[in-house]
C-alpha cells in the first residue's frame, strides 16, 4: 500500500523540479509546462494528505486544483499566443522591458 | 532511523539530484549527458530505497510503485531540460500518467480518471496546438547547427536556480520524511476497503458539503472561457521589425517548409 509520506515526498520533488524549470527555461510554453509539473506535485501532496487523514477532503481539493489548472492553461496559453503574435518569438527575455 | 539521519540522507539526495539536473540543463553539450544520466539514476535509486523503507505492503505493490516513481521523476526532469517544446509536452504526458498511477494506487480512482481526461487529454492538446501556432519560421532556427533555437538551447542561470530549487526541496523533504505524528482520522470513514466505491463517496461529498464550491468552479470555468475568447479575438499589432509571414510563403503555397519537431 502507498504511504502518505512517500506520496508527499514524490510530490515535493515534482513541485521543486517544476520550480527549477520555471526559473531556468526561457521559452514561454515550457515555463507554463513547468507550472503544470508543479500542479502535479501539489495534487500528489493533496492525495497524500487525504490518505493520511483517511478522508476525502484531499481528493475534493484535488478536483478543484484540476479546475484551476484547466483555467490557468487556457488563459495562459491565450496570453502566450498574443505575445507571440506581437513579437514573433517565444523568448521570455524579449519582454524584459516589463522589468522596468 | 533517527530524524537527524533522515535529514542528512535527504540533503545528500538533493545534492546528487542538483548535480544531475544541472548537468542535464540544455546548453551543456553532449559530453555532459552521460554523467547526468548516471548521477540522476543513482539519486533516483537512493530515493527509491528511502521510499521502500517507508512503505509497507506486498512486494508487487512496491515494484509498481517504484516504476511509477521512476517514470514520473525522469519524465519531469526531461520536461524541464528538453530543448524542444514538443518533446517537453510529450514527457509531460508521461509525468501525468505516472502520477495518475500513484494516485490510483492511493485509492483515488475518480481523481485519477479526471486527471487523465483533463490533463493528458484536454490540457496537453491545447499545449500542442499552441506549440504549432507559435511555430518559428525556419529562418529563425539556429543558423550554425540547425538545432534548437538559442532561447530553447541555453538555460538561464542554471546553477543558481538548481541550487535554490534543490535546497528548498531538501528543506521540505526532510520535514516530510520524518516520522509522522498521529493525526485525527475522523472524517468520511475510511477511503478504501469497504463495499462502496471511491467515486460514489466522492460524489456524495462533492454534491452535499461542497455543492456551492462546485457551482463556483463552474462559474470560474465559464469566466475563463469568455476571457480566453475575448483575448484571442483581439487583433494584435506586430511590432515593427517583425511581420508575420514575411520570410516564407503562406500556408498551402509551394516552397513552404515546415520545421520538423
Amino acid at each position: 500500500m502507498v504511504t502518505p509520506q512517500s506520496l508527499m515526498l514524490i510530490g515535493a520533488v515534482l513541485f521543486f523540479l517544476g520550480v527549477i524549470g520555471f526559473l531556468t527555461r526561457r521559452n514561454l510554453i515550457i515555463m507554463f509546462l513547468s507550472t503544470e509539473v508543479m500542479f502535479q506535485g501539489v495534487l500528489l501532496n493533496l492525495v497524500g494528505m487525504g490518505l493520511l487523514h483517511r478522508n476525502l477532503e484531499g481528493q475534493v481539493f484535488g478536483l478543484f486544483v484540476l479546475v484551476i489548472a484547466a483555467v490557468e492553461a487556457g488563459l495562459g496559453l491565450a496570453i502566450v499566443v498574443m505575445l507571440f503574435r506581437r513579437k514573433g518569438t517565444l523568448d521570455a527575455e524579449a519582454w524584459s522591458a516589463l522589468q522596468g | 532511523m533517527t530524524p537527524t539521519a533522515i535529514t542528512n540522507i535527504v540533503y545528500g539526495l538533493a545534492a546528487l539530484g542538483a548535480i544531475a539536473v544541472y548537468l542535464a540543463m540544455p546548453g551543456a553539450g553532449p559530453r555532459r549527458k552521460t554523467p547526468a544520466v548516471l548521477i540522476g539514476l543513482a539519486a533516483v535509486a537512493w530515493l527509491l530505497m528511502l521510499l521502500a523503507r517507508m512503505s509497507r505492503g506486498s512486494a508487487g505493490d512496491a515494484v509498481i510503485f517504484s516504476i511509477l516513481t521512476l517514470l514520473s521523476l525522469v519524465g519531469s526532469v526531461r520536461v524541464v531540460t528538453h530543448p524542444r517544446p514538443v518533446y517537453s509536452a510529450l514527457y509531460f504526458v508521461l509525468v501525468a500518467l505516472a502520477s495518475v498511477g500513484l494516485i490510483v494506487m492511493a485509492g483515488a480512482e475518480f481523481l485519477g480518471a479526471a486527471l487523465v481526461i483533463v490533463y493528458a487529454g484536454a490540457i496537453l492538446v491545447t499545449y500542442v496546438f499552441v506549440i504549432m501556432l507559435a511555430q518559428q519560421s525556419p529562418a529563425a532556427q539556429d543558423a550554425v547547427s540547425g538545432g534548437p533555437l538559442d532561447y530553447d538551447g541555453v538555460a538561464r542561470e542554471p546553477a543558481l536556480a538548481t541550487v535554490a530549487g534543490f535546497t528548498l526541496m531538501a528543506a521540505v523533504g526532510s520535514l516530510i520524511a520524518r516520522p509522522l505524528p498521529e493525526v485525527e482520522t475522523a472524517g468520511d470513514a475510511a477511503q478504501a476497503g469497504d463495499a462502496i466505491g471511491n467515486t460514489v463517496r466522492l460524489g456524495a461529498v462533492l454534491l452535499t458539503r461542497y455543492a456551492v464550491a462546485v457551482e463556483l468552479a463552474g462559474v470560474l470555468l465559464l469566466v475563463a472561457i469568455i476571457g480566453a475568447i475575448a483575448m484571442a479575438r483581439r487583433p494584435v499589432e506586430p511590432e515593427p521589425g517583425w511581420s508575420p509571414g514575411s520570410e516564407e510563403p503562406p500556408a498551402g503555397e509551394i516552397g513552404r517548409t515546415v520545421r520538423p519537431f
